[in-house]
């Protein structure tokens, strides 16, 4: 099933459309999310997938994740913001 | 003959009693608005010009020879192709947005001319349509002599009949500000908030600042616009005073509730105009400084001596005033081919400039910034021209404001999803779900554009989007104003 989310990147400015399927993996829709924000923020490193203030197994699909239709998702540094800016 | 001050009162206070029909049934609650008072209640309704209508047409006629006196002195195209390129494509950013937007404005007064619960008020609301008429009227006018140069001019008519995402947002705010509102509503959203608040930033901000940019026509025409607003502004205020005495509570929400429709709009109208479609060394100020001496001080003190609170979302408001148009912008800068105008990369002393302004929050916009740089730099070693510095996902939009998800900051966005009647709705910001909840019914049934992506209406390509759906063309898409070829970023 066709599955609208709202994708939000720590460190960017705006939350974008993902087209996502509920086979596919969270990892998937992470990958698919940080293409999305690449021309605004770097996405090159270890980031969670938070849904409904859960960190989510990369490995679940996303039905398993009870994902819905129009809702929120966020991808979080695990090191955070300024932490990834100071290694660059 | 009589004496002015013989026939005038008469003229303005012409009120009588009905006797084949009722008071209500002349004044209908559904649009001239709550609470429904007898006119026993309205009748002291006074506003302090009590023009008549032949000095108002002398007036105006004065005020528009002295509007045509400044265009053929300093209006042509030849004087607008000499300002700034940052500062042109500011310009078509508003000749789009406002001028038919005061058209709206003449609906909303005429339905106050009818519905309106006092004669007075009716006959001030006819002189405000004739207003809003002439703030329609100018820009396009003078903007039309542009349209041969800059085919990105015509979105002066054009816009507003459009399905481009700025224009759906627009139209959701003055449809329900103007078109779609009671005498009432609209005399407080937009006399009392708008006019007497937000315009001021246009009026005296914003015409500062086309003084410093050399830009004389357009410092002309709103100064010229401002003139009336003043005027028949004084029609919400005691049109507030009374609501206010009978129900504060409404009174209050209605104030806060068009404060932050307003703050949003005009955060990326006027915000974005003044902090970087004007060039460095002609900002005298930043948006930030004319927010806080026009609205926070001074809008908010006139509301104190109403007797009206600060919203309840104050802090946040304060909050977004350092950083919500900075996050409007920079998405918009990577979403600028869905736009009908150029946008310009902020230098490294534009950002120096930012970053002493807006301190809170800038370390984080400014990474983003130098993100984009970097991606230019590399696209100037391709053949792709600006594709890879443009963004190709669709954003998200508030289902309130339908402005994109920008809200918060860029380590907190603050948008939120609200369930209801198996549809899922998102806000931008908390505030935005508040006047949500207040008045479902009003808006729960309007498609965002992502509803219309998702529906078929809309295409989901962003491409396909841009040409098909927003009806731009290669010709009038937004570009980078340099083609990311600036000096500071080729060394």
């Amino acid at each position: 099933m066709r599955l609208p989310l709202y994708g939000f990147v720590e460190g960017d400015t705006i939350g974008v459309l993902i087209m996502a399927d509920d086979g596919e993996s969270v990892r998937s829709l992470a990958n698919k999310l940080r293409a999305a924000v690449s021309l605004r923020v770097r996405t090159d490193e270890d980031m969670d997938v938070l849904y409904r203030g859960m960190v989510l197994d990369p490995s679940f699909t996303l039905s398993q994740a009870r994902f819905e239709p129009l809702q929120r998702f966020d991808l979080r540094r695990k090191n955070g913001v300024s932490e990834s800016r100071n290694t660059r | 003959m009589l004496k002015r001050e013989e026939w005038l009162s008469l003229a303005r206070k012409l009120d009588w009693n009905f006797s084949y029909t009722t008071e209500e049934k002349v004044f209908p609650e559904g649009i001239s608005g709550s609470p429904w008072l007898p006119h026993s209640v309205w009748k002291n309704w006074e506003e302090s010009f009590k023009t008549s209508y032949r000095e108002y047409v002398e007036n105006q006629h004065d005020k528009d020879m002295a509007v045509y006196a400044v265009r053929d002195a300093v209006g042509r195209l030849e004087n607008v192709q000499n300002l700034a390129t940052p500062w042109i494509n500011g310009l078509k950013l508003h000749a789009a947005t406002l001028p038919l937007a005061e058209f709206t404005a003449t609906i909303g007064n005429l339905r106050s001319a009818r519905f309106g619960r006092d004669s007075a008020w009716r006959a001030m609301a006819c002189f405000g349509a004739l207003d809003e008429f002439r703030h329609t009227q100018i820009p396009l006018l003078l903007m039309h002599e542009l349209v041969r140069w800059n085919a990105q001019f015509d979105w002066t008519h054009k816009f507003y009949h459009t399905n481009n995402w700025v224009a759906i947002a627009a139209r959701h705010f003055f449809d329900e500000l103007t078109l779609g509102q009671n005498a009432i509503e609209f005399q407080i959203a937009t006399n009392v908030v708008l006019e007497t608040g937000f315009t001021n930033l246009q009026f005296v901000g914003l015409a500062s600042l086309a003084h410093e940019a050399g830009d004389y026509m357009f410092e002309k025409m709103v100064t010229s616009i401002q003139t009336d607003e003043a005027r028949h502004a004084q029609i919400g205020h005691p049109v507030l005073a009374l609501v206010l005495k009978h129900d504060p509570e409404y009174a209050q929400y209605l104030v806060d509730k068009w404060f932050w429709r307003n703050w949003h709009l005009f955060s990326f109208i006027t915000g974005t105009s003044m902090d970087y479609m004007t060039s460095g060394e002609q900002r005298s100020a930043s948006f930030k400084e004319f927010m806080e001496e026009w609205i926070v001080d001074q809008f908010f003190r006139m509301l104190d001596e109403f007797g009206l609170k600060k919203p309840w979302y104050w802090d946040i408001f304060l909050d977004e005033l350092e950083v919500y148009h900075h996050m409007l912008y920079a998405t918009a800068y990577t979403y600028r081919s869905t736009f009908w105008f150029d946008f310009v990369l902020p230098s490294p002393a534009d950002r120096r400039w930012l970053r002493e302004k807006y301190p809170k929050y800038w370390e984080d916009l400014d990474a983003i910034w130098e993100r984009i740089g970097e991606h230019w730099k590399s696209a100037h070693s391709s053949m792709d021209g600006e594709i890879p510095v443009q963004a190709a996902a669709l954003l998200g939009f508030c289902d309130l404001c339908q402005l994109p998800l920008s809200a918060g900051s860029p380590r907190n966005n603050t948008a939120n999803v609200l369930a209801r009647n198996a549809r899922n709705y998102i806000f931008c910001s908390e505030p935005c779900r508040w006047i949500f909840l207040r008045e479902p019914d009003r808006y729960a049934g309007h498609h965002n554009l992502v509803a219309r992506v998702l529906s078929g209406e809309a295409p989901a390509d962003l491409k396909a989007l841009s040409t098909d759906y927003f009806q731009l063309t290669p010709q009038t898409s937004g570009k980078d104003t340099y083609a990311g070829r600036y000096d500071w970023l080729l060394t």
